[in-house]
């Protein structure tokens, strides 16, 4: 485990905005701490950052307690982003990597080659405010990135980006990984966190819901579920018998079914009434996991499937 | 220590790079020169044309045409820096004659209104026992005043002189009853006026008041800057808040010092080749450059304003979380760094009173207090028999303890108020994040 949190509390006034909180992150994983607004993934955050000190409960990384040496180890991304709008690109890099000890050396040697990818080479030299709000998210994404950290930490990851962004950011990610390295987001978005997290943990009111690797929380649900992509409206599919659930998404609808081996007979009925696209037995989403788990409000359940993001997503 | 260097590196870059810190090295100047040149220079103006009076005179000894006589001396000398002066008319009747002063002085009186006629005399009979003599104007310039005043004296003195059948010319009589103008010296045999000691405490005043507020509230507002661009959390999460204010603070400072080193070079400069670029600086000014431990102190006690105001000034910064919130917290302290320019007055003539030395021991006042004494003593040697310096040691001592405390409460409520973005913390928020850890 490259982190842990163990019985974890913060509370704000009466508010207990993480509950005897547990994590464990293993190294060189992909770790996404899932949950709605104010479900106390910031918070979380913000005490591994050292930002915020916990009421009680441990933080170790490497088997150490964290002090000041981590903030030279960690890359951060919080969640309200900002840069100084004055300075230009390449001294805004320069300064908040030489905050992380970095040398200006070894700044400057992969500086161009991370602008190049983000496609900001040409704006090196432009003031951060002349950016676009994407350009500064991507740029800020290079600042956690460039004194080469041992684990990433980025709180509420997709806000603000748009789909092709989050492509390029998920790439470095990725190849961050491949490297041995480790990388925690939040993000209340489930859709976005499904397609790139190892591991993840769920959290609901500031308590931890379920967590483990992505594999590990999809089987303990079983295949019930069936992904479908129609053309035209389809309301009915709620009163077809057999269908336990129906979830809504951007682009196609999750069926939970009572059983399995009815699917066929379902499938035969829907294709009566409109034209099916697509017709798939999958594993649940984490949203339908996450909505079972947790039975959150109405106002979070609009939020986790991804209404925000979801007009961009692919 | 490193990442200390890094942010001092940063803000000091960032200020003195802007093109505003050039300009200030600039106006700051001129507009010191403009404060302390304009009263003079507005006291001039109205030389070049000659002030139109008109005298009544209801006295009968002829005191108004001897008046007027002793005025054509300044007509005749009017391309001098004298004030002209320009006879209208000279009445001369008799003190019964009431109704016709009456009309007159209601004539006069609206010339005088309608600024056609700068001012008029009434002598009234028996003048030197009553001093009834009056002079009617809109202006309260001290000088035509005093000359009126000074005119009218001489002229009686002589008609005294002539009643007593001492056999003497006026001109004489009036040499041997002539004033003398003392002039002061303070111990060691220096002599200033009070004009060039009031001045030179003011300037000193001034440099350290003007460097305190403009790099303070860049140093306030570059902290309100990011807490409300959130570049604040990534900072954070890189050094801790205490190497955040102390490299900001030091950085500014050191800019700030920048901007001052350039006026004293400067200063000097003019002041070595005076005479290769044909100017005159006055002894009086070359005595304070070329005081050693009047600049020491100086610099010392202006790094010390400036730390001590900046703590204030990133605190403010830290609780508020926009310029005009910051605005009502400014006043105070611009109110405290300014009572020494209120009340210089007082203390070039009273130095070294109770009150002075009493005010200038709060640490708050310390600096200002103790530049604007020292300039007014003028020591020349660093020697603690000479209570000025030991005062100013003692309130140096003072007043850098004090600003150690005043960081260490900043610090604390810096490292809490800088992560709370778009509300003001209240005063029991701000209590409970001094005392915990």
């Amino acid at each position: 485990m490259v982190l842990r949190l163990e019985n974890v509390n913060k509370a704000y006034g009466s508010k207990k905005a993480v509950d005897n909180l547990d994590l464990k992150v293993p190294a060189g994983s992909i770790y996404g701490i899932i949950g709605p607004n104010g479900a106390g993934k910031t918070t979380t955050i913000r005490m591994i950052m050292n930002i915020i000190a916990p009421d009680s409960g441990e933080i170790l990384f490497n088997g150490k307690t964290i002090d000041a040496s981590f903030k030279n180890k960690v890359g951060y991304l919080p969640e309200e982003r900002g840069l100084y709008k004055q300075m230009t690109v390449k001294e805004v890099i320069l300064y908040l990597g030489q905050l992380k000890l970095a040398s200006r050396a070894d700044i400057s040697s992969v500086m161009d080659g991370y602008l190049e990818r983000m496609n900001l080479l040409d704006y090196k030299n432009s003031k951060v405010e002349e950016l676009s709000k994407g350009m500064q998210q991507k740029l800020q994404f290079i600042t956690t990135l460039i004194h080469d950290p041992e684990i990433l930490i980025l709180d509420e990851l997709f806000s603000g980006l748009d789909p092709i962004n989050i492509e390029l950011i998920k790439d470095v990610i990725l190849e961050f990984k491949k490297n041995g390295r480790t990388v925690l987001f939040s993000t209340h978005v489930m859709e976005q966190a499904e397609k790139l997290v190892d591991n993840i943990c769920m959290i609901s009111g500031g308590k931890k819901v379920l967590d483990g690797t992505l594999h590990e929380v999809k089987g303990n649900y079983g295949k019930n579920t069936v992904r479908l992509e129609i053309e035209g409206d389809g309301s009915f599919l709620r009163e077809l018998p057999g269908v336990d659930k129906v979830t809504n998404f951007t682009n196609y609808y999750e069926l939970t079914l009572a059983d399995m081996s009815q699917s066929t007979t379902l499938l035969k009925s829907i294709i009566d009434k409109v034209r099916v696209n697509r017709f798939e037995v999958i594993e649940p989403s984490l949203y339908n996991i996450f909505i079972e788990m947790a039975s959150p409000s109405r106002e979070d359940i609009k939020e986790l499937a991804g209404q925000d993001a979801g007009r961009t997503a692919s | 220590m490193k990442k200390f260097l890094t942010i001092f590196k940063v803000e000091y870059a960032q200020v003195v790079k802007k093109k505003s810190f050039v300009i200030g090295i600039i106006l700051t100047p001129l507009f010191m020169l403009l404060i302390t040149l304009l009263p003079a220079f507005l006291a001039k103006r109205d030389i070049s044309t000659p002030v139109k009076y008109a005298v009544i005179d209801l006295d009968e000894r002829g005191i108004g045409g001897q008046l007027t006589k002793a005025l054509e001396r300044y007509k005749l000398d009017s391309d001098t820096a004298r004030q002209a002066y320009d006879l209208v008319e000279l009445y001369e009747f008799e003190d019964s004659e009431r109704e016709r002063l009456d009309s007159l002085r209601t004539e006069l009186d609206s010339l005088v209104r309608s600024k056609e006629l700068g001012q008029y005399v009434v002598i009234y009979p028996g003048v030197e026992q009553n001093d009834s003599v009056l002079m009617i104007s809109k202006s309260l310039n001290i000088r035509t005043t005093s000359r009126y005043d000074n005119r009218i004296s001489d002229i009686l003195s002589g008609m005294r002189l002539e009643e007593s059948n001492i056999n003497l010319p006026v001109d004489s009589v009036l040499q041997m009853t002539r004033r003398i103008d003392m002039q002061r010296q303070a111990p060691g045999g220096k002599s200033r006026d009070f004009l060039t000691i009031y001045f030179g405490a003011l300037i000193f005043v001034m440099i350290i008041f003007i460097s305190v507020i403009s790099f303070g509230q860049v140093l306030m507002r570059s902290v309100i800057e990011e807490k409300s661009s959130r570049v604040m959390e990534v900072l954070v999460s890189s050094v801790s808040p205490f190497q955040l204010m102390m490299g900001k603070i030091l950085g500014l400072g050191a800019a700030n010092l920048t901007q001052v080193g350039i006026w004293v070079l400067i200063g000097l400069g003019l002041f070595v080749f005076q005479g290769a670029l044909n100017i005159d600086v006055p002894e009086t000014v070359g005595e304070i450059i070329f005081n050693p431990v009047l600049v020491i102190f100086f610099i010392l006690f202006l790094l010390l304003a400036y730390i001590m105001y900046s703590a204030m000034f990133a605190l403010i910064g830290a609780v508020v979380s926009t310029d005009k919130e910051a605005q009502n917290f400014i006043f105070p302290i611009t109110m405290s760094l300014m009572l020494p320019v209120f009340t210089l007055m007082y203390i070039v003539q009273e130095p070294d009173s109770a009150i002075s030395t009493i005010v200038s021991l709060i640490p708050i006042f310390t600096p200002t207090m103790m530049v604007a004494r020292l300039n007014i003593a003028l020591p020349d040697a660093f020697t603690f028999t000479n209570p000025i310096i030991l005062e100013a040691t003692i309130g140096l001592l003072l007043s850098a303890a004090f600003t150690l405390g005043l960081i260490w409460i900043t610090a604390r409520i810096f490292r809490m108020g800088i992560l709370m973005y778009g509300k003001r913390a209240t005063v029991p928020e701000i209590m409970n994040w001094i005392r915990h850890k």
